[in-house]
């Protein structure tokens, strides 16, 4: 093994944390059995990795099988690192009907032609997920292994989830999944976040979605005293009311993870109490931003206590209905 | 022992009723007089040893001049401005200090470095490769004080040297702090009997350790108290007015304001704006650019800036805390830290936090 792989290898086994180093490389099937149960996984790492790169030489592994062992441990814990969703535009006849092994051919023979020394792999996930890996080079370079690109992209959806993505290889990129896939073009979908399953329930509408119904939830039976009955019976209407509004706007349940969302304002100030600044032309600039551990658990619960008012503004409610955390508001809309 | 003086406040007005009680009061007429104020006062009755914080609110100043720019660097030496701008400083209060002469500073900077060499060697086995010695300077800084009662400032430093460092190289700085008294209210500090020092504010930077070792020996010495000091929302909201009011003659880049909403996860609001819009709205809420700032100006800048957000997002940014305020001249958030990007509104932004420590004091 030459010392780059060494390095990719080294650099792999100090992302892989200790508790998970035996599954993955269980899961990785490049070592035989014995070789497994020789690895004293109760050594510390160093020592663990220098007896890996022997069994690996004495295996006479290469490169890509390297990569295959971080692809396992990268589609295994895909919550790290930045995830960016696309959108696929322009479907094509065929498009619904692309499968497997075509999208395999049509993409590495698009990537192949467009950039000469890159490194693909594709791997189909359980869960109907495809996973690609692309290490990119160019024309004097070998392809970087330090650096790959991870999409995610699930077949018969319009939705790809990448991240490792320079701006340098994007239109590369889009263009060879746009011809793989069948449809036209590939957007931003101006969505973002470090967990991709987050992101992809949002962007797929995987969370519990609430609808408004005629018929509202009965109140729960509950046998405190009453102290002034017409004051509860109101405001137990009207909390039930705002949390009806919230789940609505946000999900019930577990809500997909997400930490932030941007928002450009490039609208006129209006405030009656200030004259003055009303009517000016030109519009009052800012970004807003908001920050949370759980960003739509806490705006949900903004709307449901009352924090904010209801109805929920569509500025808030377009991040689930429309899948995106990235927005300029003009004056004309989203 | 010494005599400690009360300060009373009556509440409508700025502060200007200090009562200076003579030397040998007997506490009870003390505590009939503070009575009579305090019944008058809207708030809680003042218990006398529980004066802090709780009457903030209604002894904060409702107008302050407006800033002028100046050239600090003409009355400080730039070195020593530069020591203690474009980092960012945690807040303390501290209580007057007794017998503290800015003579003595030798004398103190041998003892506290003994001081912080023995607790850190206390308990502890010698290991290869720490520190050896710690080594103390104070300094003066001259020119920030502003009136003739404010004390100059006192600048430490520690120094450490490492166990492999060879003799000629430089010591490392490994934490800085300063205490310093800019425009302290007058009649607080005529009142305070000769013995005592007031460098009522403290800024430190540094492990938390050497932090801890510095103010006990203080506290030591000097028969002092610490405190932590937060800067409450009020006061951020000064200092956003201060730094939007500088914009025609320095640019701040942006107005950024920071509010911690308490939901459940806590979600944080950012809302930065545009330097230019944001003094525009400033401008159109002062009534004349050159009398004072009050507080209602203030109030209403803020307001405005949530109005305009609440017509976006019908979220009500109040129901929050404001917890930072930042442009590109320096940063302040409510936990007590401050960052003094640029000298020269320092001595203003120095006042405002002078005042906040002398209100906070317990005594």
């Amino acid at each position: 093994m030459d010392d780059s792989t060494k390095r990719i290898l080294q650099r792999l086994m100090r992302r892989i944390p200790s508790q998970m180093l035996q599954t993955m490389l269980g899961k990785w099937a490049h070592l035989s059995r014995e070789d497994l149960h020789s690895l004293d996984f109760t050594q510390p790492k160093w020592v663990l990795t220098e007896h890996l790169l022997a069994l690996c030489e004495e295996n006479g592994l290469r490169v890509k099988h390297i990569t295959e062992l971080e692809m396992i441990y990268i589609i295994e814990n895909p919550n790290q690192g930045m995830w960016h969703g696309f959108q696929l535009l322009d479907a094509e006849e065929d498009a619904p009907s692309i499968e497997l092994t075509q999208f395999k051919k049509q993409f590495k023979a698009n990537l192949t032609e467009l950039i000469s020394n890159v490194s693909i792999k594709i791997k189909k996930h359980t869960d109907e997920a495809i996973w690609i890996r692309v290490a990119w080079g160019d024309n004097f370079t070998k392809p970087n292994h330090l650096k790959p690109t991870y999409v995610v992209h699930h077949l018969q959806t319009p939705y790809v989830f990448v991240t490792g993505l320079t701006s340098k290889y994007k239109p590369l990129l889009n263009q060879a999944l746009v011809l793989a896939t069948r449809y036209g073009s590939m957007k931003d979908a101006h969505l973002s976040g470090r967990n991709l399953t987050a992101i992809r329930d949002l962007l797929m509408r995987q969370y519990q979605q609430v609808f408004p119904t005629k018929n509202p939830k009965p109140l729960q039976e509950k046998n405190p005293v009453p102290r002034n009955p017409n004051i509860e019976k109101e405001h137990a209407e009207n909390t039930e009311n705002r949390l009806q509004i919230a789940c609505e706007a946000f999900g019930d349940g577990t809500l997909p993870q997400l930490q932030k969302a941007v928002y450009k304002l490039e609208t006129k100030f209006r405030d009656n109490s200030n004259k003055t600044l009303t009517g000016r032309e030109e519009p009052f600039r800012g970004v807003v931003e908001f920050a949370s551990t759980n960003l739509l658990e806490s705006l949900r619960h903004c709307v449901s206590s009352g924090m904010a008012s209801t109805p929920v503004t569509p500025l808030l409610s377009s991040i689930t209905q429309k899948g995106r955390n990235y927005f300029v508001i003009t004056d004309k809309g989203v | 022992m010494f005599k400690i003086h009360f300060r009373f406040f009556s509440v409508m007005e700025e502060r200007s009723s200090i009562v200076k009680t003579p030397l040998n009061n007997v506490l009870a007429q003390r505590r009939s007089n503070s009575y009579r104020r305090s019944m008058r006062s809207c708030v809680e009755a003042t218990n006398l040893g529980y004066t802090s914080g709780h009457l903030t609110a209604l002894r904060i100043p409702r107008s302050r001049r407006t800033p002028k720019s100046r050239d600090i660097t003409k009355q400080v030496d730039p070195d020593q401005v530069a020591l203690l701008v474009t980092k960012e400083w945690e807040l303390s209060y501290v209580t007057p200090l007794y017998q503290f002469r800015h003579t003595q500073l030798k004398s103190y900077s041998k003892h506290l470095s003994a001081f912080i060499v023995s607790e850190k060697q206390q308990g502890l086995a010698i290991e290869v490769g720490q520190e050896l010695g710690f080594k103390v300077n104070f300094s003066v800084v001259l020119g920030l004080a502003e009136t003739d009662e404010d004390a100059e400032t006192v600048f430490i430093q520690i120094l450490s040297r490492q166990a492999f460092a060879a003799k000629d190289d430089a010591q490392k700085v490994v934490w800085s702090g300063w205490l310093t008294c800019v425009n302290g209210d007058l009649e607080y500090l005529r009142s305070l009997p000769s013995e005592f020092v007031s460098l009522p504010l403290l800024c430190t930077r540094g492990p938390e350790s050497l932090t801890v070792l510095v103010k006990s020996w203080f506290e030591k010495t000097f028969d002092c108290c610490f405190g932590p000091l937060g800067i409450n929302s009020a006061n951020l909201q000064w200092l956003a007015a201060l730094w939007i009011g500088c914009h025609p003659n320095i640019n701040i880049q942006y107005l950024k304001l920071v509010w911690t909403l308490p939901t459940l996860p806590p979600m944080d609001v950012k809302y930065t704006i545009h330097p230019q819009d944001a003094w525009e709205l400033w401008h159109s809420v002062r009534q004349d650019d050159t009398t004072d700032v009050s507080i209602e100006e203030v109030t209403r800048f803020i307001k405005g800036l949530q109005s305009h957000f609440f017509r976006h997002f019908r979220i009500e940014l109040s129901a929050g805390s404001l917890m930072q305020v930042s442009t590109a001249l320096g940063s302040s958030h409510h936990s007590g830290k401050i960052k003094i990007a640029s000298p020269t509104y320092i001595t203003t932004i120095l006042q405002l936090l002078t005042e906040c420590a002398l209100l906070k004091m317990p005594i």
